[in-house]
């Protein structure tokens, strides 16, 4: 029946709304890109971590598969005798070969490449091996035997992982402070929109917290409903990428999946929350800054 | 109530438009401010309803000197002053109801305490059919009574009008004056600014004339 709030919807408010749900979409954008970047951190740490891998390099010259078997049976041998060590196991040819597709396909030709053996090994939880030791003995009993245990892998791929974790941050930041910017242009020129109504109030005897109240509820409820949408349409798009992956797309075979948790995406709820609450700060302590300028 | 002591004031770097002004509203008074159109009937009004501060002089409100006053003071005692403005000043897009109903937010009453007061008094004012509408589709005399009910509907102290009458009917206005007449009973300070000599004459009241930014008392209010 009754119009209950004091400050009207209309004056000039759909530039604002579209410019805070693009910010939102960008921020939810990052926000994404930050949880995919700490999933790949996690994934590449879990993955790696707690294993080891001996490569045994085939000979150029020789009785090639021969020395390669009997290098693999000794450097598992080694492996197996080493504390810490619970499992050791060689691949079999079809794994490497299936190692090796992404890169070389699966051509017949492929087969017929001198690839190295490979030996995978886990190392017990909360065990500390000696690299070095178990390096120099694996060289003595095989003389092609290398051992990589992935740390300066696991260590690239993690502060990788971290710039971007801390990217998206900075970009979250930048766009926070984007948003207040232009929340607190808008609320000036909403101030001068509305002028009439401001003096009004004021001259009825509003204190300027009420005033402040008609402004950051109006910029309050523009933002948090723009900064949904925004925040909505960026989680639709992690949604559709989800669902492409799970049909077996992917954007990248040899990095981990490009999507969010259908859980996660809760923390897309962060935008328009935290979109609102600038809109509402900003609109205040610019309303009452400029209220201080009447008499 | 209120009291004005050598006051003058103008606008930038313009004329006086007021002048040396004195004079003293008693509570519980009755007041026409007469002048020709710009001798500063609307610029007074406006320093009693603390809207402007003036350029010199002294002004009393309440028992505050206006000058001293702390700022946060000041909305305590606009709150209770009653304004009808000349151009009425009502917010379009709230219905006739909200607009009447603003100096009781403001106060910060709620609507199940304030709804009833408020359909009355436009009831009284003979809006009761119009409570939903907004001002634009309001003609000029109906805007006019919504904004006299919303100057009136906090039963303020002290009541100031600029032509509160000017925009309606002989039967409507002589309805209004005397819902002033009842406020002003019931112990609210009225001061009406108006050209309208037969209203003046047709009260008791006491006038004051501005004349080029100057008061003339030329009529102490009659028994």
């Amino acid at each position: 029946m009754k119009n209950r709030r004091i400050m009207p919807n209309s004056k000039g408010a759909a530039p604002l709304d579209v410019v805070i749900a693009v910010m939102a979409f960008l921020a939810a954008l990052a926000l994404g890109a930050s949880l995919i970047a700490q999933h790949a951190a996690d994934s590449w740490s879990a993955g790696l971590s707690g294993k080891i891998t001996v490569q045994i390099l085939p000979a150029s010259t020789g009785a090639a598969r021969d020395g390669l078997a009997a290098e693999t049976e000794a450097a598992l041998a080694v492996l197996r005798g080493t504390p810490g060590i619970v499992r050791a196991t060689p691949l079999t040819e079809a794994e490497q070969l299936k190692l090796v597709q992404p890169w070389l396909g699966a051509e017949a030709l492929v087969a017929e490449l001198p690839l190295p053996q490979l030996i995978d090994a886990d190392i017990a939880p909360g065990s500390v091996l000696d690299m070095d030791a178990l390096a120099r003995h694996l060289k003595s009993a095989a003389p092609h035997a290398v051992l990589d245990d992935h740390s300066h892998w696991i260590n690239r791929l993690r502060d990788l992982a971290q710039t971007l974790v801390w990217s998206a941050y900075g970009v979250l930041f930048l766009i926070a402070v984007a948003t207040a910017s232009i929340v607190a242009f808008a609320t000036r020129a909403g101030l001068d929109a509305h002028n009439d109504m401001v003096s009004l109030l004021h001259q009825m005897g509003a204190q300027a917290g009420f005033i402040a109240r008609v402004f950051e509820g109006h910029y309050f409820r523009a933002a948090l409903t723009a900064a949904g949408a925004g925040a909505a349409t960026a989680a639709a798009i992690f949604l559709a990428a989800g669902g492409l992956q799970s049909v077996g797309y992917e954007a990248v075979p040899f990095l981990p999946p490009l999507s969010v948790k259908p859980i996660e995406l809760l923390w897309m709820l962060a935008v328009p929350a935290a979109a609102s609450l600038i809109a509402l700060v900003t609109a205040r302590v610019s309303v009452l800054a400029a209220l201080r300028q009447i008499h | 109530m209120v009291r004005f002591e050598n006051v003058g004031m103008r606008y930038g770097a313009g004329p006086e438009v007021l002048r040396d002004v004195t004079f003293v509203l008693e509570s519980g008074s009755f007041t026409f401010l007469t002048g020709l159109s710009g001798a500063g009937k609307t610029t007074l009004l406006k320093l009693i309803s603390v809207a402007e501060p003036p350029s010199r002089g002294l002004i009393t409100l309440f028992g505050h000197d206006l000058a001293t006053a702390k700022r946060s003071t000041l909305p305590g005692l606009r709150r209770r002053i009653g304004v009808v403005f000349q151009d009425f000043r009502l917010l379009d897009h709230l219905s006739a109801f909200d607009n009447v109903a603003l100096p009781l937010r403001i106060a910060g009453r709620k609507e199940s305490e304030y709804a009833r007061d408020v359909e009355e008094l436009l009831v009284w004012v003979g809006l009761g059919d119009r409570m939903n509408a907004i001002p634009p589709t309001l003609s000029g005399g109906e805007q006019q009574r919504v904004a006299i009910a919303r100057a009136v509907v906090a039963k303020p102290d002290l009541l100031v009008a600029d032509e509160p009458t000017g925009n309606v009917d002989p039967e409507i206005g002589a309805r209004l004056i005397r819902l002033f007449a009842e406020l002003n009973r019931l112990g609210t300070t009225v001061l009406i600014a108006t050209h309208d000599r037969a209203l003046v004459e047709s009260t008791r009241a006491r006038e004051m004339r501005l004349v080029d930014g100057r008061l003339v008392e030329l009529r102490m209010s009659r028994p």
